[in-house]
């Protein structure tokens, strides 16, 4: 229910049963296996060890990975299974995974010639693209009779060109003719921009034809490497895109006939991943020539287990040591099934340091009861924790995603405890399409008849929470043996702000609260300077730390959000119910109030289950976490088998 | 001058002041989630499997626009535009309105449009760094704070006024 106590494993082995250890602790999967890099600058260590590790490997092994990847998500084009909402890993027994492991020069090749299937259809398809602009270019010139490989007879020069639109044909026919006579023009095709033109002319009158073609802009089009008629080219072409067109349906064919190994090269790429990590691991490790040193963390209670099973297979020295006082070590966070998913919540901000209590269970209820009253509507609540427990009901979820549906399901329940609290249920449908005979009464008050009343409420639950969060800063001073800061620092505020509370309240408690103000404003003054020398210093810091209480005012109003979106999210309900029932009661109304309730409401509860994730997410990291929390822990990451496709049945793992 | 005595009727001020909620917080909101809209569309061209990701931070300056909104229709059933029982207001009563929509109008308008742009900003963690989508909401929801202030303001000011 905290953060697990953490024992430090140093390890020196044969490098003989290098390979053996490194399995047995992967497959226990519980050591931290951390970098020893240190020790190689310690006089004792460096001139007996070097580093061990071989980055050529992994590099080979994660070239071959992303090969593996690669082909999986290529071939998932063929597959016919739809991919669900969540993905889940595939659960493979071992008999099955060292079956398939059998096969990997099968599996290897069928990757390589996947790839080369791919190259082969980005070649086609290239070709393809050259053929298809082919006949783009030429079918401008499709009236052209002329063979495209004569370009002149004996004494005449056929040209072929273009001109912009702008200038007519006719005119330059005329102007060719009256310039040189020896000449014949022929306007082969139009379209909005070009004209594409033929001319023949003598040889002779070639100055004149250049000058006159120069005057209308004209540009010469030589297809090289092509004969025969435009037509026969861009018949030939289309054969070719057809006869491509094929190719590529036939290597895609071939292709798909892969998809079957699909499960299996999945198999392949977890497994390549798996060794991979093994070989990565060994940059951690420092060696001699005949032993190597390795050096971890695991959970504490594991240690009785940990040292039995490395004794039991092979002979090495070990020893398990407690962490110094300052001593770093990762963070693996425990807690109780029920409060487990706010550690989402937890790790988002930042895992806690070594120093740090871990929140999480002090957060967890708080976090449930704020959600809820922000989104306050019973109906919605229950539409909440229907969709996400019927999601952790069908799929198996892991990691943080499965803990924010579990999260989300926990905060669905509240939702509906408050929403019966202020009494709506879709807002107010209920009685405004029954015409006020059917109401579910709020349990508690409706917050819109009377806001000031919830507002006040908002600020005393805020007010309980920081509270808490001060405590918990109370706690973790007097597990440092600083009583006195503890008593100082946080019980002359709670003092103090309970005495200003209390005068806020009016009456016989304003009386007490007067005296516990004063009381607790005096202690302050006396003692927040307390670490300086100087008694004026003192007395002056002292006085100004009662300026902190703007920072506890603002905290507390901070809490007005809860009332806020709480309100929100009931007027919005109203507002779209009202927009639904504008039509009245008749069978087109009804159909109306239907689609704008279904798409109305769903949009509210999108939004404002976002505001309130959000909202109620801030609350616990400034105002909260502010109050203790210092975070900045690494996490716990054990040497394991990690996996992406499947996971391993396997008896042997902890 | 007729319209002079139109512009102090109290039942215009009153629609004036809700008018006035729903277009600027609204300007607001469709300016913020247009800036996060047009730095969302950058990444999403290199990368389509985070359009989900950008979604939920383009959704955050919205807001402001639905707490002006809210705010408006607050005021429309107090004084019966909607829902019936219309009241007429005095020119005092509409000005207490007016003055009413003020805070969340102008904070709505503001704090949209600077939430658009941490929101925005947001989307360069997205780009680098998904697994750490819930900071960039965090550091846009810090901005959304004041609007829901404003909203607060509003509402209590709003349920407030004596008719």
């Amino acid at each position: 229910m905290a953060i697990v106590k953490m024992s430090k494993l140093s390890l020196i082995g044969l490098e003989s049963d290098k390979e053996k250890i490194l399995d047995i602790l992967m497959n226990m999967g519980v050591v931290e296996i951390s970098e020893s890099l240190e020790k190689l600058s310690s006089e004792e260590w460096k001139d007996l060890v070097v580093q061990d590790g071989d980055s050529e490997k992994v590099a080979i092994l994660d070239d071959k990975i992303n090969k593996v990847k690669w082909a999986i998500e290529y071939l998932s084009k063929f597959s016919s299974k739809k991919k669900g909402l969540f993905s889940e890993k595939r659960c493979i027994d071992k008999n099955e995974y060292n079956m398939t492991i059998q096969n990997i020069d099968k599996l290897s090749s069928i990757v390589e010639s996947i790839h080369k299937y791919n190259d082969q259809l980005a070649y086609l398809k290239s070709e393809k693209n050259k053929y298809a602009n082919l006949i783009l270019s030429l079918e401008p010139w499709q009236q052209l009779t002329i063979p495209l490989n004569v370009t002149s007879t004996l004494t005449t020069t056929i040209l072929i060109g273009i001109v912009p639109h702008t200038s007519t044909s006719d005119r330059l026919k005329e102007d060719l003719i009256s310039e040189a006579p020896e000449s014949y023009f022929e306007l082969i095709s139009s379209d909005g921009q070009q004209n594409y033109i033929l001319v023949i002319y003598h040889n002779s009158c070639e100055e004149n034809i250049l000058k006159v073609l120069k005057r209308y802009n004209f540009s010469k089009v030589v297809f090289k490497e092509l004969e025969g008629t435009v037509k026969s080219n861009i018949d030939r072409a289309q054969k070719n895109i057809t006869r491509i067109d094929k190719e590529c349906e036939k290597v895609e064919k071939e292709v798909s006939e892969f998809a079957k190994y699909k499960d299996d090269l999945e198999i392949l790429h977890d497994h390549l991943l798996i060794e991979r990590d093994r070989v990565k691991v060994l940059d951690n490790l420092l060696k001699t020539s005949r032993v190597f040193y390795l050096e971890g963390w695991f959970p504490s209670e594991l240690g009785e287990k940990l040292k039995t099973k490395i004794n039991s297979q092979v002979e090495c020295f070990l020893e398990i040591t407690e962490p110094d006082k300052d001593e770093d070590f990762p963070i693996l966070l425990k807690n109780k099934k029920l409060v487990q998913p706010f550690e989402a919540i937890t790790e988002m901000y930042s895992l806690p340091s070594t120093k740090d209590v871990d929140p999480t269970f002090l957060m967890a209820p708080f976090y449930c009861f704020f959600f809820g009253m922000m989104v306050s509507d019973a109906a919605y609540g229950i539409v909440m924790a229907l969709i996400t427990g019927i999601i952790l009901l069908k799929y198996k979820l892991q990691g943080t995603m499965g803990k924010m549906i579990k999260l989300l399901f926990f905060c669905g329940i509240s939702t509906v405890a408050w929403g019966a609290m202020f009494g709506g249920w879709f807002g107010d449908i209920l009685p405004l399409i029954s015409g006020g005979k059917l109401n579910i009464p709020p349990i508690w008050f409706n917050p819109l008849d009377n806001p000031m009343k919830l507002l006040i409420w908002s600020m005393v639950f805020g007010g309980v929470h920081l509270f808490t969060g001060m405590g918990i800063k109370a706690y973790m001073l007097i597990k440092e043996e600083k009583i006195f800061d503890a008593i100082f620092d946080i019980g002359s505020w709670y003092i103090l702000l309970i005495g200003v509370a209390l005068l806020l309240v009016g009456g016989t408690p304003a009386q007490v609260g007067k005296y516990m103000a004063i009381v607790g404003a005096a202690m302050l003054v006396l003692t927040q300077g307390r670490d300086s020398k100087n008694i004026i210093k003192r007395l002056l810091s002292g006085v100004l730390s009662l300026y902190n209480i703007t920072g506890y005012l603002s905290d507390v109003l901070s809490y007005s959000r809860l009332l806020a979106l709480g309100l929100g999210t009931g007027v919005i309900a109203s507002v779209i119910n009202t927009l639904g029932t504008l039509f009245g009661l008749n069978p087109l109304g009804i159909i109306i109030l239907i689609i704008v309730f279904i798409i109305g409401h769903t949009f509210n509860l999108a939004i404002n289950a976002l505001g309130a994730y959000v909202h109620t997410s801030r609350l616990q990291y400034v105002e909260f976490f502010g109050k203790f929390y210092e975070g900045g822990g690494k996490r716990f990451e054990p040497f394991k088998k990690n996996t992406k496709y499947i996971t391993l049945n396997d008896k042997e793992a902890v | 001058m007729d319209w002079i005595a139109y512009l102090f009727n109290g039942n215009f001020l009153a629609l004036a002041g809700a008018a006035l909620a729903v277009i600027l917080a609204g300007i607001g909101s469709a300016k913020g989630v247009g800036l996060v809209g047009e730095a969302a569309a950058g990444l999403v061209t290199e990368d389509p499997k985070k359009f989900g990701q950008t979604l939920l931070l383009q959704a955050l300056p919205g807001t402001q626009g639905i707490y002006g909104l809210l705010t408006a229709f607050v005021i429309l059933n107090k004084i019966g535009i909607v829902g019936g029982n219309y009241v007429e207001l005095t020119t005092q009563q509409g000005f207490y309105f007016l003055a009413a929509s003020l805070p969340i109008a102008f904070v709505g308008l503001f704090s949209a449009i600077n939430q658009g742009r941490a929101a925005a900003a947001g989307i360069g963690i997205i780009a680098k760094r998904p697994e750490e989508l819930s900071k960039a909401i965090m550091y846009a929801a810090m901005v959304e704070t004041y609007a829901v202030l404003a909203l607060l303001a509003s509402i209590l000011m709003v349920t407030g006024i004596k008719l």
